[in-house]
């Protein structure tokens, strides 16, 4: 039964792995070198990019586990309007197509005609317009809040699902011994939602890594490579300076460090799923 | 008494910071909406008019008129394909996982566990050359065959935790009245898990339906390609035409908006069951 899952896709996978290994080592007429990887190490524009994924995965997966985490807590204390709260708060976003989110962002960024501007100036939060994504350091606090936009309701669903299953008994027993509603946040919530927020924070982390339309639409990886992540580079790389090879070592590079997050996570959930 | 009172301020609070965060979550795709339907005139405009002045439909009619048509029907080509392909596959080991023991079985789970974490960039070239070497380059059949290994593995993991929710007892009466295991499974597994099933589905057809990377690189011809290959064209570096662009996005998101809407009691159980309890 198991057999057309292992033969189409184990076998599939393995054969792209295989394949993009083989390319990290080749030359371009075929032949064996590790050129390509001193490539890499070499390159400037790796380094950042490294240094870019990690604030990009820094700023996101905060974000959206927090903001989550709040909505989350907010739509579980309340019984009328949940389909009404869900459907805006946590479907919207997440029903928006990636290329969607991004132009929909691009424009509300733009320094003249956006509406991000003209808010933040009538509520006197900025004195002045802001150029969004011009300089690389606004550029990757834009993108980030983008990426919570169309994150964040993933992890929300995922801690409204572990929420529902703490016993309600738990609550009314710090209840009676006089914890008020900030500790049975700290000593009830939060401890039976471990296991939640470990999974959470693990795909929430990957995703994010792996993420690519959102920076691709809005900024390309620009200004300056100022938000130039791993994907976008190998992207950038592959398809448009047209080094397979080189993205093909960097692809691997990419392939070990998801790996290794996804194998320290899991090692603890296979054991539970196996016992 | 006064707990009572305690949970109202409680609940009254939470309905007014939900509200808030729904005015805010929400307006970016009210702009979204807001702009589609003003002129290039008003989209332009400075200061910025909130609401459209004359609400015009000519950047639908634009679209329209680019043969959107041709690019939705792709989309719901490769949608569906890719959802028939990843059930098809997937609810055979998802079932098997959920019922039965047998060698290999903890490490092809780890594999299913690890499959949905690979990043889809670094398939990308291998995936080219693999597709081109099948000749199935620049074909629907490709583009399916390309998500396939992305969109499967979450497949399995929420129908096993569906087939793990029914309970045993319900195929052994089934077993005892004189079915195999196929028509045990056929008439009574089946029947029960279908919204999950249909949820599960779905996930995998709007995959394929926001999916830019694979689908503008894969495929080349204009008549084959879906929505976010032809929305990412009014994308310019130094130009974007907004007014066609969000009229475009409007169309784009109203269906798996609709479905998410109607399905998510499916979806949110689905993930309870499926990625948080295990």
């Amino acid at each position: 039964m198991v057999m057309p899952y292992v033969l189409i896709i184990v076998a599939f996978v393995v054969l792209l792995l295989i394949s993009n290994i083989v390319m990290s080592f080749s030359t371009i007429d075929g032949k064996f070198t590790f050129e390509n990887y001193k490539a890499i190490f070499t390159d400037n524009v790796f380094y950042k990019s490294v240094f870019n994924t990690c604030i990009w995965v820094f700023g996101s997966v905060a974000g959206q586990i927090l903001l989550g985490l709040l909505i989350a807590l907010l739509l579980t204390q309340i019984k009328r309007g949940q389909v009404f709260f869900r459907s805006v708060i946590l479907i919207l976003p997440w029903a928006t197509l990636d290329i969607v989110a991004g132009v929909m962002w691009k424009w509300m960024y733009n320094d003249m005609y956006g509406v991000l501007n003209d808010i933040l100036v009538k509520i006197g939060l900025a004195k002045d317009y802001i150029a969004w994504l011009a300089t690389p350091k606004m550029a990757m606090l834009a993108v980030i809040i983008a990426n919570i936009w169309k994150g964040f309701c993933l992890s929300g669903m995922f801690f409204i699902a572990g929420i529902q299953t703490i016993p309600q008994e738990l609550y009314e027993a710090a209840e009676i011994d006089g914890a008020n509603a900030y500790r049975r946040f700290w000593n009830v919530t939060i401890p039976q939602l471990k296991p939640v927020l470990i999974t959470t924070l693990m795909f929430t982390i990957i995703w994010t890594i792996n993420y690519f339309p959102l920076i691709y639409v809005m900024t390309g990886g620009g200004p300056n490579y100022g938000t130039e992540t791993i994907v976008t580079y190998i992207y950038r790389l592959s398809l448009r300076f047209l080094e397979y090879n080189k993205a093909a070592a960097l692809s691997n590079i990419l392939f070990v460090i998801v790996f290794t997050i996804a194998y320290l996570f899991t090692r603890r959930m296979a054991k539970e799923v196996a016992a | 008494m006064r707990r009572s009172t305690k949970k109202k301020i409680m609940k009254t609070v939470s309905y007014i910071m939900l509200i808030f965060m729904s005015v805010v979550i929400a307006f970016p795709f009210v702009w979204l909406v807001l702009t589609s339907f003003k002129t290039y005139q008003q989209i332009y405009s400075y200061p910025i008019i909130y609401l459209p002045k004359n609400w015009t439909l000519e950047h639908y009619q634009k679209v329209s008129s680019l043969d959107f048509k041709s690019y939705f029907l792709n989309s719901v080509v490769v949608g569906v394909g890719t959802m028939i392909f990843s059930l098809l596959i997937g609810i055979f080991p998802a079932y098997a996982f959920s019922r039965y023991s047998f060698r290999f079985k903890s490490e092809l789970l780890v594999s299913v566990l690890i499959f949905q974490m690979f990043p889809m960039v670094v398939f990308l070239v291998p995936m080219f050359k693999f597709l081109d070497w099948i000749k199935l380059l620049d074909t629907h059949i490709g583009l399916i065959l390309a998500y396939i290994p992305f969109t499967t593995p979450i497949t399995i993991v929420f129908l096993r935790s569906f087939f793990l929710s029914v309970p045993k007892s319900l195929e052994e009466a089934a077993l005892i009245d004189g079915c195999n295991r196929t028509k045990a499974f056929l008439r009574v597994i089946l029947p029960v898990t279908l919204p999950g099933i249909a949820a599960v589905g779905v996930y995998a057809f709007l995959f394929a339906w926001s999916e830019l990377l694979y689908s503008m690189s894969l495929l080349t011809s204009k008549k084959l390609q879906t929505i976010p290959t032809f929305l990412s064209v009014f994308v310019g570096q130094y130009q974007t035409r907004w007014g066609p662009l969000f009229a475009g996005s409007v169309f784009a998101t109203l269906p798996p908006l609709v479905v998410f809407i109607l399905l998510q009691r499916y979806f949110i159980s689905g993930l309870v069951s499926g990625a948080v309890k295990e």
